[in-house]
């Protein structure tokens, strides 16, 4: 029990270790923009965790990303209402997430490789969709959804709650859930107790995708345009964030409320670094290390039970 | 050559070893048995070099040695045949034979063509029916056994240790397995021998230690052990010795498949079910039995045949419409196609059926829980409760498992594939009482098994296969011999 609760305490850990060396660090415009900047890959990760507890993985969460920005952003250029382009941003992700789903289960190949393909095509798309120019003329209330406050908190921080209760009711208590967790411990079992494994393992890449669609419009509010070059390398943060928090990259594995914690851990770091004037090329490399650290402890951990 | 006193190990709070004692002289085969947790596997780990024992003494030669990697106790002569391939199956035979073990040569080079011969000649020498450069992936079970064995003799070991090496054998392959542990100890090699089959143990052993709850209980000559006494041994009460049920009068008939094929695989079966019946079938590994449960249930396709439900006809693509029809299969290899093992039991317990526990997609708890403990408490699992990892269940109670997720199913057409390997005496009796109540309950059984005396005690009826088609039908109440010349010889030959 000790152990499980070891990447909270690393997380309260850095938290007052930085309160302690930067007077900077627990003020309410830092405390924010932590919240903000983690928000976009926080609520990736969410969809993250359920694709790698049902033993999948999707690569081009990035490029959906930027994708879902994208043509969310267009709609409100062409006039379309902010909710109706954001809407039109989280259906894009959802659709790419069932493309994911749908190739892995129809083809039966390895979905790092079908993702790493619809990696390309996204990313490939959105560039020739956008010209390789991004989409500036937007109406200036978009940026509440990134930088706007609700009761005196970032509106993301609600978005992000919202998002991560979802989750973890779909995880705990649903159907969906539940098989996740079967097809991703043992698939072939699941076969042959006679679940619809096609059928939920799209689901799961679909939840996915819908929430990096949303990621997508928040990160596009954030920054006030439509990037076709968003999100790169954003794939690689939420699966580190999902590992960090005690999921399994064989399946059957992983939490809500771990791959929050996770995340967070990476986003002090970072701000923290930044505080502290440490290099941000150093600080890659300190993440880097958080994350084979943070594996191991929990690999030992398992060991021990086993 | 081998003496071990009072070996001891602990894992972390749970004592797997308390008293080992063993000893074993060159040119016998010393049987080493126990029921599943008796702390055989951990003995022979330990010998192997596998685990570090906690205390005792072994005495190799007559010196105490201390073994802390497989490669020590190769270097001194004790080599181990595991239950379990650990082979690449990618790679060739001969390259699985000398693994680790190359002959190498400047550059990190590796002499192929040396190891090629040697792996030949080895082959040769012993009259295996291996070829070096065949990929061990698609050998048969029994061929990978057969390179298991190879790998331990390739480098002059003076002793052996097979870990049920017969388990996924059967007929011919267990006999050939037989002769070529009879022809090592004829060697003048030592051979430990770990089994759970009783019937199979006077063909090879010369002398027998039981171990139960991690302490040597007996140890002797065979010859002086009778099956009885083994089993009490094991046990470490009185066993109703041999399991005896009463035929029920068959019910109505609930599964009818008719000319059912399959391109090499299945010929033109038919057979049906009644219910109230058990049904066995027996054969020879590769004779098509596991095929046609397969082909039953909707994992492999037929080509032809059709399938009749309670006098329905049903079509039957994946097994997801074998589920929906009531047919249940209980695989071979629960570990690998029967259970979630990193999920907990109840969730194994609910997953065939989780409509039934919930509302629009949600589940209830409560209603889950409930199940498990109604279903842990009529199969009488043992776990601590239905919160317990299906992986850190014994492998009777995993049967046990897998057979109440298809209870709640409501199945009524049970496929068994081989449902009692791997699993010790005591829980075999308790599989084969779930089995009865099964059919009692007026579900409709049939039992795929590679070990005759069960079906001949629990079958009603015995169907035998070869080559892919239904070559017999006998009365339950016949003998191996029976069985055996319909597994094993051409229809023609038979009189």
């Amino acid at each position: 029990m000790m152990q499980r609760l070891l990447p909270f305490l690393s997380l309260i850990v850095l938290f007052v270790g930085l309160a302690i060396a930067s007077p900077h660090f627990l003020t309410d415009t830092n405390l924010s923009s932590v919240v903000r900047q983690t928000a976009v890959i926080n609520i990736m990760s969410l969809g993250m965790t359920v694709i790698i507890i049902a033993g999948g993985i999707d690569l081009s969460v990035g490029a959906i990303l930027a994708m879902g920005g994208l043509l969310g952003t267009m709609a409100m250029e062409k006039g379309m209402s902010i909710p109706a382009g954001l809407l039109i941003g989280i259906l894009t992700g959802l659709f790419w997430g069932t493309v994911n789903g749908w190739l892995t289960v129809k083809l039966s190949i390895n979905p790092f490789i079908v993702t790493l393909g619809t990696l390309g095509i996204a990313r490939g798309l959105a560039l020739i969709i956008s010209n390789g120019l991004p989409v500036h003329r937007i109406p200036p209330a978009f940026s509440f959804l990134g930088e706007g406050n609700l009761l005196g908190v970032p509106f993301v921080l609600w978005l992000l709650v919202g998002c991560a209760l979802l989750t973890h009711a779909i995880l705990e208590h649903t159907r969906l859930g539940r098989y996740a967790f079967a097809i991703g411990s043992n698939a072939e079992a699941a076969v042959y107790a006679g679940i619809p494994v096609a059928f939920h393992t799209t689901c799961v890449y679909a939840f996915g995708g819908m929430l990096t669609g949303l990621a997508g419009m928040i990160e596009a509010s954030r920054l006030m345009t439509g990037q076709p070059t968003a999100g790169n390398g954003y794939e690689l943060q939420a699966i580190a964030a999902v590992v960090i928090g005690g999921g399994s990259l064989h399946g059957g594995e992983g939490s809500v409320i771990g791959t929050l914690i996770g995340a967070f851990i990476m986003g002090l770091l970072s701000n923290g670094s930044d505080l502290l004037g440490v290099s941000p090329y150093l600080q890659q490399a300190i993440i880097g290390a958080v994350i084979i650290l943070a594996v191991t402890v929990d690999e030992l951990r398992k060991r021990k039970l086993a | 050559m081998l003496e071990l006193r009072g070996i001891q190990k602990r894992y972390g709070g749970v004592t797997a070893l308390k008293d080992g004692n063993l000893s074993v002289c060159p040119g016998e085969v010393h049987l080493l048995m126990g029921e599943n947790g008796a702390g055989k596997s951990t003995l022979m780990k330990i010998v192997a070099g596998m685990v570090a024992r906690d205390g005792g003494q072994m005495l190799w030669q007559g010196r105490e040695v201390f073994l802390r990697a497989p490669a020590e106790a190769a270097r001194i002569g004790i080599a181990m045949v595991h239950q379990e391939s650990l082979l690449a199956p990618h790679l060739s035979v001969a390259e699985n034979i000398y693994l680790g073990r190359e002959e190498r040569l400047p550059f990190g080079w590796v002499a192929r063509r040396r190891m090629l011969e040697r792996a030949a000649r080895l082959i040769r020498e012993h009259h295996f029916p291996l070829q070096p450069e065949w990929r061990v992936g698609k050998l048969s079970p029994a061929g990978k056994q057969l390179v298991e064995i190879c790998r331990a003799i390739q480098h002059g070991s003076s002793l052996l240790i097979f870990d049920e090496p017969t388990s996924s054998l059967s007929g011919a392959e267990t006999e050939e397995v037989f002769r070529i542990v009879r022809a090592l100890r004829d060697r003048g090699m030592g051979v430990i021998y770990i089994t759970h089959r009783l019937e199979e143990l006077r063909a090879v052993g010369d002398r027998v230690t039981v171990l139960r709850d991690g302490c040597s209980i007996s140890t002797g000559p065979l010859a002086e052990f009778s099956t009885d006494r083994l089993i009490q041994d094991m046990v470490g009460r009185e066993l109703v010795s041999i399991y005896q049920r009463e035929s029920l009068p068959p019910g109505p008939e609930l599964l009818r498949v008719e000319g059912l094929s399959r391109a090499g695989k299945l010929r033109e079966v038919s057979f049906s079910l009644r219910a109230g019946e058990i049904v066995g079938m027996a054969g020879l590994i590769g004779a098509g039995r596991t095929e046609l449960c397969r082909a039953i249930f909707g994992v492999d396709p037929v080509d032809a045949g059709r399938i009749f439900v309670e006098g329905r006809e049903v079509r039957i693509r994946s097994p997801r419409e074998a589920v929906a029809a009531g047919i249940a299969l209980v695989t071979e290899d629960r570990q690998k196609t029967g259970l979630a093992l990193r999920l907990p039991l109840a969730q194994n317990l609910t997953l065939t059926n989780l409509p039934s526990i919930s509302r629009f997609g949600v589940l209830r708890r409560g209603a889950e829980s409930r199940v498990a403990a109604d279903y842990i408490a009529r199969l009488r699992i043992r776990a601590s409760s239905g919160k317990q990892l299906a992986g850190r269940l014994s492998g009777g109670n995993q049967q046990k498992a897998v057979i109440a997720k298809w209870l709640f199913r409501q199945a009524r057409i049970f496929l068994f594939d081989e449902p009692t390997r791997g699993i010790d005496v005591g829980a075999k009796a308790e599989v084969f009482d779930v089995m009865h109540e099964l059919a009692r309950s007026g579900a409709a059984l049939l039992m795929v098994s590679s070990e005759l005396p069960e079906l001949l005690q629990v079958a009603d009826r015995i169907l035998v296969m070869r080559q892919g088609r239904l070559t017999g039908e006998l009365p339950g109440r016949t003998t191996q011999e029976a069985i055996l010349r319909y597994a094993a010889l051409e229809p023609e030959n038979l009189s």
